[in-house]
C-alpha cells in the first residue's frame, strides 16, 4: 500500500536566499518553494526585490548568500560555493522588454532554443510552427522581428520561451509594456496556456489583478523580505498585516484596544479611542492588547435605513463622494478619523447627510503582529 | 535523482575571464609602456646618450620656462582659437536648432564636414589664400589697389582662425546636443507665469545651457592646447612655435633635446588631463540639461525675414570652413604655377599625374592605405573586445580598464607617438622605423575613438536580448555568436570606417614615427609643402581628401541603416 496523497516534492526551492548590490541589500532573506505545475507570483511595489529573487532564480544575478535548488539539484549554494550558468539550468524566461532580436525573423526567434539543442530541422520547423499557432501567430512566422506590434512581440516571446519544453518558465513582469485592454486579454490566455502545458512558473508582477487572476499562490514581497505567502483568496481575504492590507486591494485600518471582557461568539471586541466597539475575528492569529484590524473598502455597506443587524453598525455623516463610474468611493467621518467605503451602482448621497455604516463582524480582520 | 552539481563560480567563467584579462592586459601594455617611457625621459637628467638614465630629477621642468615664449605663444593660440570656435558653435548651434532658418536639416548634417576635412588641409588652402606676400586674398587687394597685406595668416590669430574654423563643428555637436536635450516646457513654464521673452531667455535659457558651453569651452580649450597640424604649416614659416610644434623641432633637430621635449610632453598632458577630468566632472553633476540623454523637439522660435541673413551667417561659415579650401586647393592643384590670377598657359594636370606616378607618393599612399586596412581590421576586433569587456562583462576590474583605454585621449597623439619612438628604439625587436610601429602607434591613439563608437552601439543593445539567449541555453561563445556580433555589426562597421579616416588622415603620430622606408600620405604632404612644391601638394591633399570622402558616403549609409535598423 502506496500512502494516500503524499506531498509533492517541490520543483524550485528557494532558502534564505540574499542578494547584495554592493552594500545595498536587494533581497536580504528570502524562502519558499514552488509545487510542481504551480504558477507562483512574486508580488510587491517597484524596488521589493521580486525580479531580483526571479533573475537569481534563472542565473542573471548571482547571490550573496543562500540557496536554490530546481528540481532537487542544487544550482546555488553559498556554502558549498556551486552557481551552475543560466543556460545550464534548463529554465526559460519571458523578459519585460519581450528581447525579441531585431536581426531574426519569427521563426528564427523561435526556433533559437531548438537549435542551441542540436534539434533536427524538421522537428525545428514543425514544434516552431505548433508553438505559433499556439500562441496565434501562425500566419507571421516569416516577419522580421521589427515589424511586430507589442502585443504580437509579447506571444512571440511567449512561444519562443516554452517551444523547447523547459521544466520551469520565468516571467519578468510579460505583461507591463501591454495597454490596458490588452493586458487583461493576454492574461486570460496565459492562465490557458499555462494550465495546457501544465508548466512549473514563477511569475513578477507589482499589478494586484494581475497576481490575483493567474496565480496558483501568492508571494507578497517588501523590502527584500516576505510579507506574506498563500493563494489569491488568502492573502486578499486575510492580510496579515497593514502593509498586505493596503497593496492587496484597498484597505481601511482601525487601531483599538482590546476589550477581552466583551469578547463573545468567537469574535474579538476592540474599542477605538472615539469609543466606536468593533467586532473583528481573529482567524486563529494571536490578538495583542492593542490590535489592528482591516475592512476592505467593498466590505462596508451604507444605507439610509437602520439595517437588520446590530454589530458594526454605526450612525456616520457623509464627508465627501468620489465618482468613479463602477462604483463611488465615499468617505465618512467616524469619530476622529474617516473611514472610506466603495460602493456599487449607488444614487447619488448628499454631502453632510447622515446614513448607516455596517460591516459583518467576518470581514473585520485581525491583523498579524 | 539529484546529480553532482559541478562547477564553482570561479571556474564557470573563465574562458571569458580569461579572454577578458588577456585582452585588457593588452590595452594595458599598448598604452601604458610608452607613457612609462616619456616619463622616464622626461625625469632623465644624466647623460642623454645613456639609456637607461644615469640620474632622475625635476630639471627638464625648470628646463621648460627657458622657451617662455612657446608657452605664451601656446596660450594665445589655443585661447583665441577656443573663443571663435565656441563663437562659431555656439551661433551656429542656435541658428540651427531654435530658428527656422531655411535648409535647417541640410545644414545640420553639413556641419560635420569641417571635421571630416581636417585643420591641415584648411591650414594648406588658408596659407594658399592669406600668406602675407603670395596669399590669393592679398594679391587681388594689391590688383584691386591696396597697398601691402589685407590679412597675414602666418600668424597667432591666422593658426587660431584655421584652427577654430574645423574645432567649431565640434563645438557645435556639443551646444547643439546641449540645446536640443532642454525640455521645451522649461521656456514655456516662464512664459505662462507671465515673463517675457528676453527675460525667458536671461532667467532659464541661459543657466540651463550654460553648463553645457562650459563644457564644450574646457573640451575644445584642451584639443587646441594638443593640436599641431595649423600651428606646423603655419607657424614654422615665421618661426613661431607653440609647445606642440616646439616638442616637433626638439625631437628633430640635431642635436635633439629628448629630454626637454619629453618634461613639454608630460606638462602638456597634466594639463590636457586635468581639463578633460574638470570637462567630465561639469557633465555628470552639473548639467542636469545633458544627463538625461533625452531628445526633445527644441522650441524653434519664428525670426521672420531675419532668417534669410542667419541663411547667410551658416552659408559663410561652411564657406569658409569647407567650400573656398576645397576650392582652393582644386584650383591651386591644376595650375603649373599657383597666382590668384589665373593664365590661359598655367592650367595642367600634371600635379595628379605626378602625385599618382611619382614613387615617394606612390608608395606612401599605398603605406597609408594599407595601415589603415590593417588598423581598422585589427582595431574592431580589439576595441570591440575591449568595449565588451568594460561596459558589459562585469567584469571587478572594468572600470579601471576603461580608464586606462581612454587615457590616449588626454595625450597629444604627438607626444604620445614620442614617448612610443622613445620606448621602441629599446625594444628589442626591431620594429623601429616601420610600418608595424605606425600600426602600433594607431592602435593605440585610436583606442578611445573605437571603443566609444562600438559601446554606443552596444549600449543600445538591450542587455536581455543577449540574457534571453543565456535562457535559452545558449552558451557565451554562441551567444556572441548569434546574437551580440549580428546586433552589433553596423556599429563594427562604423567603427571599422572611422578607424580607417583616422588612419589616412593621421599626422601627429606618424610624423615623428615614419621610416624612410615607410612614409606615409600626411607627414609625406607636410614634407611636399615645405619641400616640394605648392601645386602638388593640393594635388597630394585632394587625394587623400577623396580616399577619405568615399569612406565617409559609406560611413554614412552604415549610420542611417542603423537607424532604421534599431527596434522602437
Amino acid at each position: 500500500m502506496m500512502p494516500a496523497s503524499p506531498l509533492p516534492k517541490p520543483h524550485i526551492e528557494v532558502d534564505r536566499l540574499e542578494l547584495h548590490y554592493g552594500s545595498v541589500p536587494a533581497v536580504r532573506g528570502v524562502s519558499f518553494n514552488v509545487l510542481p505545475g504551480e504558477q507562483l507570483t512574486l508580488l510587491g511595489p517597484s524596488g521589493c526585490g521580486k525580479t531580483t529573487t526571479l533573475r537569481a532564480i534563472a542565473g542573471l544575478e548571482q547571490p550573496t548568500a543562500g540557496e536554490i535548488r530546481i528540481d532537487g539539484v542544487t544550482v546555488y549554494s553559498s556554502q558549498a560555493r556551486i552557481n551552475i550558468r543560466a543556460e545550464k539550468r534548463g529554465l526559460s524566461m519571458v523578459f519585460q522588454s519581450y528581447a525579441i532580436w531585431p536581426h531574426m525573423t519569427v521563426f528564427e526567434n523561435v526556433a533559437y532554443g531548438l537549435r542551441v539543442r542540436r534539434t533536427a530541422a524538421a522537428e525545428v520547423a514543425e514544434k516552431v510552427h505548433q508553438a505559433l499557432d499556439m500562441v496565434q501567430m501562425g500566419s507571421l512566422a516569416s516577419r522580421r522581428a521589427a515589424q511586430l506590434s507589442g502585443g504580437q512581440q509579447q506571444r512571440v516571446a511567449l512561444a519562443r520561451a516554452f517551444v523547447f519544453q523547459p521544466s520551469v518558465l520565468l516571467f519578468d513582469e510579460p505583461l507591463s509594456n501591454l495597454d490596458a485592454k490588452l493586458r487583461a486579454d493576454m492574461r486570460i490566455e496565459l492562465r490557458e496556456l499555462q494550465h495546457r502545458l501544465g508548466i512549473t512558473s514563477v511569475y513578477v508582477t507589482h499589478d494586484l489583478e494581475e497576481a490575483l487572476a493567474m496565480s496558483d499562490r501568492i508571494v507578497v514581497m517588501r523590502d527584500g523580505l516576505i510579507e506574506q505567502t498563500g493563494t489569491p483568496d488568502e492573502i486578499y481575504r486575510l492580510p496579515n498585516s497593514a502593509f498586505v492590507a493596503d497593496f492587496v486591494g484597498s484597505a481601511n485600518l482601525i487601531r483599538g484596544r482590546h476589550r477581552t471582557d466583551l469578547d463573545a461568539d468567537g469574535l474579538v471586541v476592540l474599542e477605538t479611542s472615539a469609543g466606536h466597539i468593533v467586532h473583528a475575528m481573529a482567524y486563529g492569529r494571536p490578538v495583542g492588547t492593542e490590535p489592528v484590524v482591516s475592512v476592505r473598502t467593498v466590505h462596508l455597506r451604507l444605507s439610509t435605513e437602520p439595517p437588520a443587524a446590530t454589530r458594526n453598525v454605526w450612525r456616520v455623516p457623509i464627508r465627501q463622494t468620489v465618482f468613479q463610474g463602477d462604483f463611488t468611493q465615499v468617505h465618512v467621518g467616524w469619530g476622529d478619523q474617516h473611514l472610506v467605503a466603495r460602493c456599487a451602482a449607488m444614487e447619488p448621497l448628499a454631502v453632510g447627510r447622515d446614513v448607516y455604516i455596517s460591516v459583518e463582524p467576518r470581514h473585520v480582520v485581525v491583523l498579524g503582529a | 535523482m539529484s546529480e553532482a552539481a559541478v562547477p564553482s563560480p570561479t571556474s564557470s567563467i573563465s574562458a571569458q575571464q580569461l579572454a577578458g584579462y588577456g585582452v585588457a592586459a593588452v590595452a594595458a601594455v599598448l598604452v601604458l609602456y610608452p607613457v612609462f617611457f616619456l616619463f622616464q625621459a622626461a625625469l632623465d637628467v644624466g647623460d642623454p646618450q645613456i639609456r637607461p638614465p644615469t640620474a632622475y630629477g625635476l630639471d627638464n621642468f625648470s628646463g621648460i620656462f627657458q622657451y617662455p615664449q612657446i608657452l605664451l605663444n601656446t596660450l594665445t593660440v589655443s585661447v583665441a582659437a577656443t573663443v571663435m570656435a565656441l563663437v562659431f558653435g555656439f551661433v551656429m548651434a542656435w541658428i540651427l536648432t531654435r530658428t527656422n532658418v531655411p535648409g535647417r536639416h541640410l545644414f545640420e548634417q553639413l556641419m560635420a564636414v569641417p571635421y571630416y576635412l581636417t585643420p591641415l588641409l584648411g591650414a594648406l588652402a588658408w596659407s594658399l589664400l592669406g600668406a602675407p606676400e603670395s596669399g590669393f586674398i592679398n594679391q587681388i587687394w594689391r590688383a584691386l589697389g591696396g597697398s601691402g597685406h589685407l590679412i597675414d595668416i602666418n600668424t597667432a590669430y591666422g593658426i587660431a582662425w584655421v584652427m577654430a574654423l574645423f574645432e567649431g563643428s565640434v563645438a557645435f555637436v556639443m551646444i547643439a546636443a546641449v540645446m536640443k536635450s532642454m525640455d521645451p516646457s522649461l521656456e514655456e513654464a516662464s512664459q505662462i507665469m507671465g515673463a517675457s521673452r528676453l527675460r525667458t531667455m536671461l532667467r532659464i535659457t541661459l543657466p540651463l545651457v550654460v553648463p553645457g558651453v562650459l563644457g564644450a569651452a574646457i573640451f575644445v580649450f584642451a584639443e587646441m592646447l594638443g593640436s599641431f597640424a595649423a600651428a606646423l604649416v603655419l607657424g614654422l614659416p615665421n618661426r613661431y612655435y607653440v609647445i606642440t610644434t616646439a616638442i616637433y623641432q626638439l625631437v628633430q633637430q640635431y642635436p635633439p633635446k629628448i629630454q626637454v621635449a619629453a618634461a613639454m610632453g608630460v606638462s602638456l598632458f597634466a594639463v590636457m588631463f586635468f581639463m578633460l577630468f574638470l570637462y567630465r566632472r561639469i557633465v555628470m553633476s552639473g548639467s542636469y540639461v545633458t544627463i538625461t540623454g533625452k531628445a526633445f523637439r527644441p522650441r524653434v522660435a519664428d525670426v521672420g525675414p531675419l532668417r534669410y541673413l542667419l541663411l547667410g551667417v551658416c552659408v559663410l561659415y561652411l564657406l569658409a570652413a569647407v567650400g573656398l579650401p576645397l576650392a582652393t586647393l582644386l584650383y591651386a592643384s591644376l595650375q603649373k604655377l599657383a597666382v590668384a590670377f589665373p593664365a590661359a598657359g598655367n592650367w595642367t594636370l600634371d600635379n595628379f599625374r605626378v602625385a599618382v606616378t611619382m614613387n615617394a607618393v606612390r608608395s606612401a599612399l599605398a603605406n597609408s592605405l594599407l595601415l589603415g586596412f590593417g588598423t581598422a581590421t585589427i582595431g574592431v576586433v580589439l576595441m570591440g573586445l575591449l568595449a565588451w569587456l568594460i561596459y558589459r562583462s562585469r567584469l571587478p576590474a572594468s572600470g579601471l580598464i576603461e580608464y586606462v583605454v581612454m587615457f590616449p585621449q588626454a595625450v597629444p597623439r604627438l607626444v604620445f607617438a614620442f614617448g612610443l619612438m622613445w620606448a621602441w628604439v629599446v625594444f628589442p625587436v626591431p620594429i623601429y622605423g616601420t610600418l608595424w610601429l605606425l600600426l602600433l602607434a594607431y592602435l593605440t591613439v585610436f583606442m578611445p575613438l573605437g571603443v566609444r563608437t562600438i559601446a554606443g552601439v552596444m549600449l543600445q543593445i538591450d542587455k536581455s536580448l543577449e540574457e534571453c539567449a543565456q535562457m535559452c541555453g545558449a552558451s557565451w561563445a554562441f551567444r556572441v555568436r548569434t546574437v551580440t556580433i549580428p546586433l552589433l555589426v553596423p556599429g563594427l562597421v562604423a567603427a571599422w570606417l572611422l578607424l580607417f579616416i583616422a588612419s589616412i588622415r593621421e599626422l601627429g603620430a606618424s610624423i615623428l614615427l615614419m621610416g624612410p622606408h615607410s612614409k606615409v600620405i600626411t607627414p609625406s604632404i607636410v614634407e611636399s609643402w615645405f619641400g616640394t612644391s605648392t601645386e602638388l601638394t593640393a594635388a597630394m591633399a585632394l587625394i587623400q581628401t577623396l580616399v577619405v570622402a568615399c569612406a565617409m558616403v559609406v560611413l554614412v549609409a552604415v549610420t542611417r541603416r542603423v537607424g532604421a535598423h534599431s527596434v522602437e
